[in-house]
């Protein structure tokens, strides 16, 4: 392997470095000059938080070969601003309107947006987006990243004061009134260092061993040849492990590393901790697993049949968690309703997709404490189970939760902090694991599946009589959230209605599909998309408006919920009327078709069309030729 | 995770074909890299160890363009943004900005090659069309003992089938060579799942020229990706509408007639649907790019009652 002998000029100060001949642009920035305000998200090109500029142009330096950019001026984001320097009126803006949420895509995006403002101060918001194209957020919905990027475009040409930059007065009250994010300046400015972003000195590099199948037994691992390829420090799988082995939030059913048996594609087998990323991966190649593979079940009412392969002998049926409510008499209910709906509703499995895929470091520190920082959803519970996993007192175990680049519920799950533990101990090493998004993926939960059969009956006014839900979700090879997930569900099934009889069932289910997991409503949403649906079918059946049908059942104030609890203040009348004004609605029965002159109003988004930068140049073309 | 025991940088062609004459087995030519660096991950082929990796970027004879002869010579190393940004490639190649606001992303179009794109031979690859229906040629070279030697053939011809092309095992390509489109409007419809960064489901490309009086067709260029193994041209179409009145009616008859031309394995249906609304509008939208005007959507329904 020959080295690049490497010159560039660097946020104006002249750089001079021997690389890797395959190191990215990225890799060279982050790992060889530390310079980690430029994130990688994705490694494809497809998100954008690694954006920089090479001689003037924005590009994706996850992209470029580090060979291309020699010779090249190069500004990343902490180029924008000089240390201790004032932040661009772009930063700027992205503070004062709160466009930095969980801080990973802000980088990337702040570099889009000086790019397009450098391209065309005058862009107009079209424009802005177009621009902006190749840079993904998940938190922000982008509205307030595209109210800065207007800002700071006015700033700079002078037709908004500076003063639109500084924070708004402060009001009586923090509800009602702008307030800046703290932590803003950090993200704006690249500063913040996320997990995959921190460094200590003798740190070892993690790579995760994982399951090509389904569903099969572990006959033998031998890690020898992959213990003595030199630059491995140690090799760990779930015979190393001291306690007793298995995290879960409700039901502790999953080893650190599969024990014995994998249950899904993708599940940790085995995990090298190494001098460098490249010898871990080499080393991962030497590992050998002899796998006998057993009969695989990817259908939640599969699972549930009679002879189906039993993935946990604790729960023969593969039933994780169900969760009946009874509430009156639902026989009774559909017996005086006019109208009875069946239908049947699904919705599928979701990634989180987090622009930080997960990352971590572990060490022992000098009075023994194993110590983990990761960007964990829930640090305290993660700590406890450690402890028992690694049979340590809870005072040699700490967690320490690094700046969580998106979570949304998918970094609840203690999926990979074991591992890492393991490895600190067993190395005496301080030990970093960083997911690529591939491997976020194919090994993380996702938002559960389910399929919803509802049955309703209603009167001819709209007043529901009785509701019959069952919900069947996949909860896939392990346990994690699925339990509280069912009780969610099963709690918010019927939406904010006052109904006299119900019947729900919820039920999760084991499969050796990829596990469910917490996602942003924990269930609610599959609920609700199945309630609000039917509920409009029921108002077209029955010729209503369905803002009226809603509010015929609505709870009210004081109102109790099927599950007993007693409701002080229900603001579902409030939300109606305030969804019905903003939606500019015609009331009417839905299936009135192009009748209706409420379509295509204000705030109507126009189809999506590209091009805008170039349209001027195309409406003069046709002036000219008219 | 891509990695190679050398990365190269030849400055000249004469370098270049030295190199990759000497190249050990399994090296790669690298021109924008936007393609083969995701090409080596986890779910396509995964980690890759390459010998060599000669990057043609800095190869001065494959920089910048000509317009010569009625012909625009593009040298292997314009990427894509220059279709959007460059006056003089704009007036000439009238559909090519269209298809490069579609390409990826402007990040990505800063590094990304016309050549690259069609070596790549992906059946869905966005710059095809526009360049086959400008009977778009590709220049080849190759050492001959010491000599540069090209040769240059139809890019219909070069493309094989998906991933496959005429190019030999020594040979960099150098340039594309198109007609210039002044005096046509172009345009380029894409579909994918979304705005930026998509692979398209089907894409169409068109050229149209009109008599001085703007009511006849004086040329029109078709050609259609992501609907089989390789891009269409669709010359009976162009034929069927030559030296025609343009009515509405003749352009959603003409419209009707690829459908059953898609041939891809999967989706086929939906890209046959796809197919005749997209050269109905890349037909309109040229022509309102050589200043007709825009239909709105009533006109639009009307050819089809």
């Amino acid at each position: 392997m020959s080295d690049l002998e490497l010159e560039m000029h660097i946020n104006g100060r002249a750089v001079k470095r021997r690389a890797a001949p395959h190191l990215r642009l990225l890799d060279f920035l982050r790992d060889d000059l530390n310079m980690t305000g430029t994130k990688e998200g994705c490694g494809a090109g497809e998100c954008g938080t690694c954006s920089v500029f090479v001689d003037g142009k924005l590009v994706k330096s996850c992209l470029m070969p580090v060979g291309k950019a020699n010779g090249a001026r190069i500004e990343t984001i902490e180029g924008l601003a000089p240390k201790g320097g004032d932040l661009t009126e772009v930063q700027r803006a992205f503070h004062k309107t709160g466009a930095s949420q969980c801080g990973y895509c802000i980088p990337g995006m702040v570099m889009a947006a000086t790019s397009a403002l450098r391209e065309n101060p005058d862009a107009g918001i079209e424009e802005i987006k177009e621009r902006l194209g190749g840079n993904i957020c998940r938190c922000t919905g982008y509205t307030k990243i595209f109210e800065a990027v207007e800002i700071a475009r006015d700033v700079i040409a002078g037709r908004l004061s500076a003063a639109a930059l500084e924070p708004d007065p402060a009001g009586n009250s923090f509800i009602g009134n702008n307030v800046r994010r703290l932590d803003a300046p950090s993200k704006v400015s690249g500063r913040l260092r996320y997990a995959g972003d921190m460094v200590m000195p003798d740190m070892l590099h993690m790579q995760v061993l994982r399951s090509p199948h389904p569903h099969a037994r572990i006959r033998v691992i031998d890690v020898s040849a992959a213990h003595a390829l030199p630059g491995v420090a140690c090799v760990i799988t779930a015979a190393d492990v001291p306690g007793e082995d298995g995290f879960g939030v409700f039901v502790h059913d999953q080893p650190i590393m599969a024990r014995g048996i994998v249950r899904y594609v993708g599940e940790a087998v085995a995990a090298v901790a190494a001098e460098d990323v490249l010898t871990a991966k080499e080393a991962l190649r030497l590992i050998k697993v002899e796998y006998d593979e057993l009969p695989a079940v990817f259908d939640p009412e599969d699972a549930m049949k009679i002879g189906a392969p039993v993935l946990h002998d604790y729960a023969p049926t593969n039933i994780t968690k169900h969760i009946p409510i009874r509430k009156g008499d639902v026989e009774q209910g559909f017996a005086e309703a006019d109208l009875i709906v069946e239908d049947y509703y699904e919705t599928q499995q979701v990634e989180h997709a987090y622009l930080e895929p997960e990352a971590g470091l572990a060490y022992v520190d000098h009075d023994d404490v194993v110590t983990v920082i990761s960007p964990s959803q829930n640090i305290t519970h993660h700590r406890h189970m450690l402890a028992k996993i690694i049979d340590k007192p809870i005072n040699k175990v700490r967690f320490i939760m690094s700046p969580v680049g998106g979570g949304f519920g998918g970094k609840e799950d203690m999926i990979y902090q074991g591992m890492l533990a393991l490895a600190a101990m067993k190395s005496g090493r301080p030990v970093r694991l960083v997911y690529t998004r591939e491997e976020s993926i194919i090994s993380t939960a996702k938002r559960h599946p389910a399929r919803i059969t509802y049955k309703m009956g209603l009167k001819n006014d709209g007043r529901i009589t009785a509701v019959e839900f069952k919900m069947i979700s996949d909860g896939g090879a392990y346990g994690m959230s699925t339990e509280g997930v069912m009780r969610k569900a099963a709690i918010l099934a019927c939406g904010p209605y006052d109904i006299p009889n119900v019947k729900i069932d919820t039920i999760g289910v084991y499969t050796n599909n990829t596990p469910s997991g917490a996602f942003r409503t924990f269930g609610a949403m599959q609920a609700q998309f199945a309630t609000e649906s039917h509920l409009d079918i029921c108002a077209e059946k029955l010729g209503l408006d369905p803002f009226e049908i809603r509010r015929r059942n609505m709870m009210q104030d004081g109102a109790i919920t099927h599950t007993q609890q007693t409701l002080g203040k229900v603001s579902i009348g409030t939300v109606l009327d305030a969804a019905e004004t903003a939606s500019h609605w015609e009331a009417g029965a839905p299936g009135r078709g192009e009748s209706r002159s409420d379509l295509g109003g204000e705030g109507t988004r126009a189809p999506c069309t590209l091009g805008a930068r170039f349209a001027p140049a195309v409406a003069k073309v046709k002036k000219e030729v008219a | 995770m891509l990695t190679c025991d050398h990365y190269l940088m030849p400055t000249s062609l004469e370098e270049a074909l030295m190199l990759w004459r000497g190249a050990p087995s399994g090296s790669r030519l690298v021109a924008g890299a936007t393609d083969i660096l995701p090409w080596a991950r986890e779910g396509r082929a995964g980690d890759v160890h390459l010998p060599s990796l000669i990057d043609l970027s800095r190869v001065k004879e494959l920089c910048g363009y000509t317009v010569e002869a009625g012909k625009v010579r593009l040298g292997a190393n314009v990427v894509y943004q220059q279709f959007l940004e460059d006056e003089t490639l704009r007036r000439h190649l009238p559909a090519m900005p269209f298809c490069a606001i579609w390409f990826a992303d402007d990040q990505i179009r800063q590094q990304a090659t016309l050549a690259g794109n069609i070596v790549n031979a992906s059946p869905a690859g966005d710059g095809i069309p526009p360049v086959i229906a400008m009977n778009g040629e590709i220049e080849m070279a190759r050492l001959d003992g010491d000599r540069i030697v090209r040769r240059t053939m139809r890019v219909a011809e070069f493309l094989r089938g998906p991933g496959k092309t005429a190019l030999g095992p020594d040979e960099i390509v150098t340039a594309i060579i198109c007609e210039s489109m002044e005096g046509y409007g172009g345009s380029f419809q894409k579909v994918g799942q979304r705005r930026s960064l998509v692979i398209s489901s089907v894409c169409a490309a068109a050229f149209v020229k009109t008599d001085p009086s703007g009511e006849i067709f004086e040329d029109v260029r078709l050609a259609l990706g992501g609907v089989g193994p390789v891009p269409l041209r669709l010359t009976d179409i162009e034929d069927m509408l030559r030296g025609q009145r343009i009515t509405r009616q003749l352009v959603a008859d003409a419209a009707g007639l690829p459908a059953d031309r898609v041939a891809s394995r999967t989706r086929r249906d939906y890209r046959r649907a796809v197919v005749r609304g997209f050269i109905e509008a890349a037909i309109e939208d040229a022509l309102v790019a050589c200043g007709a005007p825009q239909p709105g959507p009533a006109q639009r329904e009307a050819a089809h009652v």
